[in-house]
């Protein structure tokens, strides 16, 4: 009897899934190689490639998902369990700035709160909203790390660190 | 209050420790020693039992070393409520309700991970532990809906029977629970997700068992389901899952909302698709057949839970309104079937039997058997061929013939739990994953949790592939070479020429093999031909050895294709194929039981009609009873006894659980019948056990075998084949010679690994009754809405029914 | 934000306010790289493994367990590859010290993972970051294509038989993967589960073979254990928690920041009165979590007066632990109710779902704590939700649950008040 979690082998060949699968530039490609030849199992690269798949196509959608089967030889559940576990990968769309608030404890009481309506009232959105343009989207997340510089948020992958409704203002003002 | 549970639940865990004490010596020999293949022929090997003391609630015990605390408390009657807990499972301790208390361990330690050490104290009763497993329900209850009454698993949901067991549970959750609508995951499968403890046994056996992993665990935390990508299960639809999960989570969505689990008279019996012979409970209401399940509070056989789509979703046939309703006689040729009463076809049939004798001879009747039908039936055909009749030209309609094989049987057949606790498995052609799925389950468990090496010999990437040390692509048809090399090692380099493999394949095959600490089990399909059967049933003399055990394992296609060969029924002098050619001349009338396959009547469509004379006995009209003088209604397995036997020579009881259909009768009775219009008395006084000890008294190698000695399914009983002394192989190996010598070596090997289901999801005869299957055979087509049955929402094309998925569409 | 030593010379900070102090080049103008060098030329893999213990260098992950010993258990004669695993995953809430490791001294990580690996006979080795901490992923990886242009990573490190690799890996949002066996089963394309224990990973990790997975910090100390040695970087700290420990502050302190204190700093009043400025705008203090959230929260009244030692020991004695090193540090303007909900709220979120005490419990505490603050608190909600952390503490399958309950367990017993409020409501 197993007492470790049974190790999944890549198939033999992948499977032939049906409906469109979606295709990378040489150098997305290239990049993909990199990834892998850095791990002895091919699964393992799974996050890094989805992060790719998602920054390539905006979210994992069905032909990136179909992409990551068939190039890490896995089944589709595969990519399926591993997506909806982690938070920040993207199984439907979001906005083309994903403002990221944290509210964990450090941050709520530096003021999260307040920026939070005041990012909130300015786009016209609750916290797990797009708007409608498909611009912005707002989370609520769990402590991102920079819990001496609260409050704060991440935009995409961008730190912005001691936050002001002021502050938030320019930041705004910047990516339009 | 006590946490203690009196119910029994899981049976396999004790089965478990029986199996540490005995993996070689196969476990029936405990119970009934003389109808077991060991002994002399070869070295039964036991493995090292060192014993260890370990104390539970203060009474000492003597356990096997390696043995799990879940199990030995369970063997020692101490009740362990678990929900994940699963043998021969990977491990998963999530629920956390088999919490003991061991000394000198901080925590409460699940006893589902632990492995007894000498010594060890253990407390699986007290306040403290009572708390805890209290609280694992609260928490499982609490998020779970309690409408039990609309839930199909009521009555037999392990949640539902803890909760009932323990009783005053206060609810104190009195909270929102978290929602999740009912839905649909393929036509066989309806999920209720909100009723799930994420137990995971379901994600477990469709990985492990089924090698397929289509459903598994998404999202995180409280927000965890049971699912797949995009919500529609795309796999053999095996329905495995459905029998493990312990709660209305997965549920059979062919019996939905159809009858309450108390309501149905349980039935064990022998599953009648294929060779493996899964044991079943039948489920019947009203001699209505409602649903089949291997659930371990009904069975205990030894497939233990597991059931293919065919066994589990296969039976609609049984009650189908298409079945035959009374006799039917066809009084002029391209008449129409005009139903009789029985004594009048009786009648009728005889004297048209009779008059064909008396004019061409007895040798001018032939006379069919099934592979598909009961060992009694079979039987009595061989009687009435030889004994009433007095002709040789006696068959049975099946895919090949396994008689070259038995005849030189050197070693004896591995049984299902050899296969699993074998160390090398050597697979030479089949597809066991589609036509013998347990056998396929096993071999990845073996594999899998048992490190086995697998080495498959097949012209396809068969699925079974991706857990093959070893696999030997060999080019279409040249299955034979390789046995012929291995028959001896100096074939080798011309084999493999013919085979477009590298010689040095086989020598590593064949090293592998000698190398083996353990059982080596050979299994082979249907594209042998008879001299290659004879040198696979002698090699285990060339690879036996007194740390190996050489196990032989055929991978015949019907449920009793090998009870019909020892019924004699593949003794007579004529193949299915020849008699149909000699329809006509030196075949005048023919007595069928069952229908010709597709493969027997494909270019010979004309041969019935030249018949003078056709008597068949059938379920539903078939292409064969289209030319059938006079149809007989036959009874299905559900409503019979009698015996099947397996491609372990496991002899397994088929037990009556509904009335015959209609007018149906068991064929041994028609059979039996006849024989008395015709003068002969069987004295068989409508008793199936009667027939039965015939067989054994007559069939050496069920001698002594009785219907009280086959009672208990979870230990079966083997047929004692007899083992020939080894043989000398030259002239076999010189006509294999031939054969192999007239293969081409060109023949283009496939490089496509097969559909899951292409040969499950094959309609024939009896799944033609099974709307669902359609679906499947059609590619499965994902519904316009997941909440409502597919079969409200899909009509499936007339044509689709015809046309079977072929292999690697 | 203020970053650096109080009470003792900067070991792990040294080098973070030169300037380009990210660059190979500013880390071995500081020394960088010269325990490594002194590594290969002089000592054997159980010398290191001999000077770790020495050092009493104890896990700074947050369970705190004996490095040298950790590193001790890897089997020897192992045919399997072996693997350095450095856990990044920073997630912690209050927890923010590797994060400013990694951004200003890559180097001294790289390092301190080339001599884990010497010691432990590893050739392939990861960084395991959490997926939000993407620009210091490249951080490292500019510091890693430095490293091995310099001959100082791949085969034949600074021209001895030795070799040995590091790479990159992200994570994707999951605090749970900061668990080492989480962690690992993330590292190999799994959900993010922990696994059973035993197999311990040094024995049974990633890839089923021979695993050390340490904290940043924990290795970040390496290299200046082996140049001090062990028992001079000891002396540092106390006699059970060698040398220096990196604290994360945040909160209402007038200087949040990262600071680095020896072992057996005396004492916690001092440190957030005077070292970290004070209250912010002249409030009292009220609450402090002295190790990151999975710790019991700390009443002010232990801690002023109190002479709380920096140590393991002395936390735990003063009724809370190190863990992280993540002190958050609450005035009296914080509701510790709402606090303890936040922070639950946290757990819920992250609780990978695998076992019912955790994946239930949580949903149901979060439950619990939104009624009450919706205003429909019972006298009995203290009670029932003591009982229900009872009943995950010491059952769940990892260390998460009984993290998720011992906040509540401690903010119930100790600020009472705050919980009266929300459940009996003055008529
Ligand atoms: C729920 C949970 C979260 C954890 N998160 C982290 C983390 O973010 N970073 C970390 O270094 N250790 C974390 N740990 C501790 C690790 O399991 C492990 O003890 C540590 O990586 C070992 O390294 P060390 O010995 O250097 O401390 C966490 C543990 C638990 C139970
Ligand atoms: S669906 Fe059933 S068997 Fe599967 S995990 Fe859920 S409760 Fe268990
Ligand atoms: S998440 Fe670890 S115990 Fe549940």
């Amino acid at each position: 009897m197993s007492t470790q979690p049974i190790q999944i082998q890549p198939l033999s060949q992948p499977v032939d899934i049906g409906g469109e699968v979606a295709s990378f530039s040489p150098e997305v490609e290239a990049e993909i190689d990199a990834h892998l030849a850095k791990y002895p199992v091919m699964r393992s690269a799974i996050l890094p490639l989805m992060f790719i798949v998602q920054r390539e196509r905006g979210y994992l959608d069905a032909p990136g998902v179909a992409y990551l089967a068939q190039r890490l030889r896995l089944r589709i559940t595969d990519i399926w369990e591993v997506a909806t576990f982690y938070s920040m990968i993207y199984t439907q769309p979001v906005g083309k700035y994903h403002i990221q608030i944290c509210r964990t404890l450090s941050c709520k009481i530096m003021g999260e709160p307040g920026i939070t309506d005041h990012v909130c009232n300015k786009l016209g959105i609750k916290p797990g909203e797009t708007t409608p343009d498909g611009k912005f989207t707002v989370s609520l997340v769990e402590c991102l790390g920079s819990c001496g510089t609260a409050p704060m948020f991440q935009i995409g992958f961008d730190y912005h660190e001691n936050l002001t409704t002021e502050k938030v203002d320019q930041i705004f003002d910047s990516l339009k | 209050m006590s946490a203690s549970v009196s119910r029994p639940r899981r049976f396999s865990s004790q089965f478990l420790i029986t199996a540490l004490f005995t993996v070689y010596g196969s476990q029936f020999t405990v119970h009934s020693s003389q109808f077991t293949v060991s002994g002399s022929q070869f070295t039964v090997f036991k493995m090292a039992t060192e014993v260890i003391k370990v104390k539970i609630n203060s009474k000492e015990f003597e356990v096997p070393k390696g043995a799990r605390l879940i199990d030995v408390c369970r063997d020692k009657a101490f009740d362990i409520p678990s929900f994940c807990y699963y043998s021969d499972l990977a491990l998963q301790a999530s629920c956390r309700m088999c919490l003991v208390r061991i000394e000198k361990m901080p925590k409460l330690q699940t006893s589902c991970t632990i492995i007894c050490t000498d010594g060890m104290i253990v407390t699986t009763q007290s306040e403290e532990i009572e708390k805890a497993q209290r609280s694992m329900l609260e928490f499982l209850l609490a998020n779970h809906p309690l409408d039990c009454p609309v839930c199909d698993r009521g009555g037999e949901c392990e949640l539902q029977e803890l909760t009932f067991d323990w009783g005053g549970l206060e609810e104190r959750f009195i909270e929102k629970k978290n929602y999740q609508p009912e839905r649909y995951l393929s036509p066989m499968v309806a999920n209720d997700p909100q009723r799930c403890i994420l137990c995971k046994r379901c994600t477990r056996v469709c990985d492990e068992w089924m090698g397929e992993d289509a459903i598994e665990a998404g999202g995180r935390g409280a927000n965890t389901v049971i699912g797949t990508y995009g919500g529609w299960l795309d796999c053999s639809q095996c329905g495995n899952c459905i029998e493990v999960c312990p709660t209305g989570t997965l549920l059979d969505g062919t019996y939905r909302h159809q009858a309450r689990p108390w309501e149905l008279a349980q039935t064990i019996s022998t599953c009648s698709y294929c060779s493996d012979g899964c044991e079943m409970s039948l489920g019947s209401r009203a001699g209505e057949l409602m649903r089949i399940v291997a659930r371990d509070r009904y069975v205990n056989g030894h497939n233990g839970e597991f059931l293919c789509i065919k066994g589990r979703f296969g039976h609609p046939f049984v009650n189908h309104e298409d079945r035959l309703r009374t006799p039917l006689i066809r009084y002029k040729k391209g008449g129409k079937l005009i139903p009789a009463t029985w004594d009048e076809a009786v009648r009728h049939v005889a004297e048209k039997l009779k008059a064909v004798t008396d004019v061409h001879g007895a040798e001018a009747l032939g006379v069919v058997g099934s592979p598909r039908i009961t060992n009694e039936a079979n039987y009595a055909l061989h009687k009435f061929a030889t004994e009433v009749v007095g002709t040789n030209n006696y068959a049975a309609t099946d895919a090949f013939s396994l008689k070259p094989f038995f005849d030189n049987l050197g070693a004896p057949l591995a049984t299902h739990r050899d296969i699993r606790y074998a160390k090398t498995i050597l697979l030479i052609g089949g597809e066991p994953e589609e036509l013998q799925p347990l056998t396929a389950k096993q071999i990845r468990q073996a594999v899998r949790n048992g490190a086995a090496k697998l080495i498959v010999v097949n012209s396809v990437p068969i699925r079974l592939v991706e857990h093959a040390a070893r696999f030997i692509h060999i080019r279409p048809g040249t299955e034979s070479a390789a046995i012929w090399a291995l028959g001896n090692s100096a074939n080798e380099a011309t084999a493999a020429q013919k085979m477009g493999i590298e010689a040095s394949e086989l020598s590593a095959l064949r090293q592998t093999v000698s190398e083996t600490e353990g059982d080596v089990i050979i299994m082979f399909g249907g594209e042998l031909n008879a001299a290659a059967q004879v040198i696979v049933a002698q090699l285990a003399n060339t690879f036996r050895a007194d740390a190996r055990r050489v196990l032989l394992h055929p991978l015949p296609i019907y449920n009793n294709s090998v009870g019909v060969h020892d019924m004699g029924m593949m003794n007579g002098a004529m193949s299915v194929a020849g008699m149909l050619d000699g329809a006509g001349s030196s075949i005048r009338a023919l007595y069928v039981a069952g229908s010709f396959l597709p493969e027997h009547l494909r270019g010979r469509e004309e041969a019935l009609a030249k018949l003078d004379f056709l008597v068949v006995q059938e379920l539903f009209e078939t292409d064969t009873t289209a030319f059938a003088d006079v149809v007989l209604p036959a009874a299905s397995f559900a409503e019979v006894d009698g015996t099947f036997t397996n491609n372990d020579g496991l002899v397994q009881r088929v037990r009556q659980s509904i009335p015959p259909v209609n007018q149906a009768k068991p064929d041994w009775m028609i059979t039996a019948a006849l024989a008395a219009e015709l003068g002969t008395d069987f004295g068989f006084e409508m008793s199936a056990s009667a027939v039965f000890r015939e067989i054994a008294d007559r069939v050496p190698a069920y001698s002594g075998l009785r219907y009280p000695v086959l009672k208990d399914e979870s230990n079966p009983v083997q047929a004692r084949y007899n083992i020939v002394e080894p043989l000398d192989l030259s002239s076999a190996l010189k006509e294999l010679q031939q054969t192999v010598a007239a293969l081409l070596d060109t023949g283009e090997k496939t490089d496509v690994t097969p559909k899951v289901g292409h040969e499950l999801f094959k309609i024939g005869t009896l799944t033609d009754k099974v709307s669902q299957f359609h679906l499947l055979a059609a590619g499965n087509p994902r519904p316009d809405t997941v909440r409502v049955s597919p079969l409200y929402q899909i009509t499936v094309d007339a044509k689709l029914q015809a046309e079977p998925a072929v292999a690697g569409d | 934000m203020f970053i650096g030593a109080i009470g003792c010379e900067p070991l792990q900070l040294a080098r973070v306010h030169l300037e380009n102090s990210r660059s190979l080049d500013v880390y071995r103008k500081h020394g960088g790289y010269e325990a490594i060098k002194k590594v290969l030329d002089s000592m054997s893999p159980d010398d290191v493994i001999g000077e770790l213990k020495k050092s009493a260098l104890r896990g700074r992950g947050g369970a705190g367990f004996p490095t040298g010993m950790k590193w001790s258990f890897v089997p020897k004669d192992s045919p399997k590859p072996k693997y350095v695993v450095c856990n990044a995953d920073e997630s912690e809430p209050g927890t923010f010290k590797d994060r400013y490791l990694m951004e200003r001294d890559p180097h001294m990580l790289i390092e301190g993972m080339l001599i884990a690996a010497y010691a432990l006979g590893a050739k392939t080795n990861y960084i395991y970051t959490r997926g939000e901490y993407r620009y210091l992923i490249d951080i490292m990886d500019v510091a890693l294509a430095e490293a091995r242009a310099a001959g100082l990573l791949g085969d034949k490190i600074l021209g001895t038989d030795f070799g040995a690799e590091i790479y990159t890996h992200t994570g994707a949002g999951a605090y749970i993967c900061g668990e080492e066996t989480a962690l690992l089963s993330s590292l190999e394309g799994m959900r993010g589960h922990p696994r059973m224990k035993p197999p311990f990973p040094a024995v049974s990790g990633l890839y089923s073979a021979p695993t050390v997975v340490n904290n940043v910090e924990t290795l970040t100390a390496v290299p200046d254990i082996i140049k001090l040695g062990g028992a001079a970087y000891q002396k540092l700290g106390t006699e059970k928690s060698g040398g220096t420990k990196v604290w994360s502050v945040s909160g209402h302190v007038n200087r949040p920041g990262v600071y680095e204190l020896p072992m057996g700093y005396d004492d916690m009043e001092k440190f957030i009165m005077e070292d970290c400025g004070g209250m912010r705008d002249g409030k009292q203090l009220k609450a402090v979590i002295p190790g990151g959230s999975s710790v019991y929260i700390m009443r002010a009244d232990q801690i002023i007066g109190k002479d709380v030692r920096m140590d393991y020991e002395g936390i735990v004695a003063a009724g809370s632990s190190v863990g992280s090193g993540g002190f958050i540090v609450m005035d009296e303007t914080v509701d510790v109710f709402e606090s303890t909900k936040n922070l639950t709220e946290f757990y819920k979120h992250e609780s990978c779902g695998w076992c019912t005490p955790c994946r239930e419990g949580t949903d149901w505490l979060v439950k619990v704590f939104k009624r009450i603050a919706a205003g429909h608190g019972r006298p009995e909600d203290a009670q029932l939700m003591l009982d229900l952390c009872d009943n995950i503490e010491g059952k769940s399958f990892c260390p998460l649950g009984d993290a998720a309950a011992w906040p509540i367990q401690s903010a119930i017993k100790r600020f009472p008040e705050d919980f009266r409020k929300h459940l009996i409501r003055e008529q």
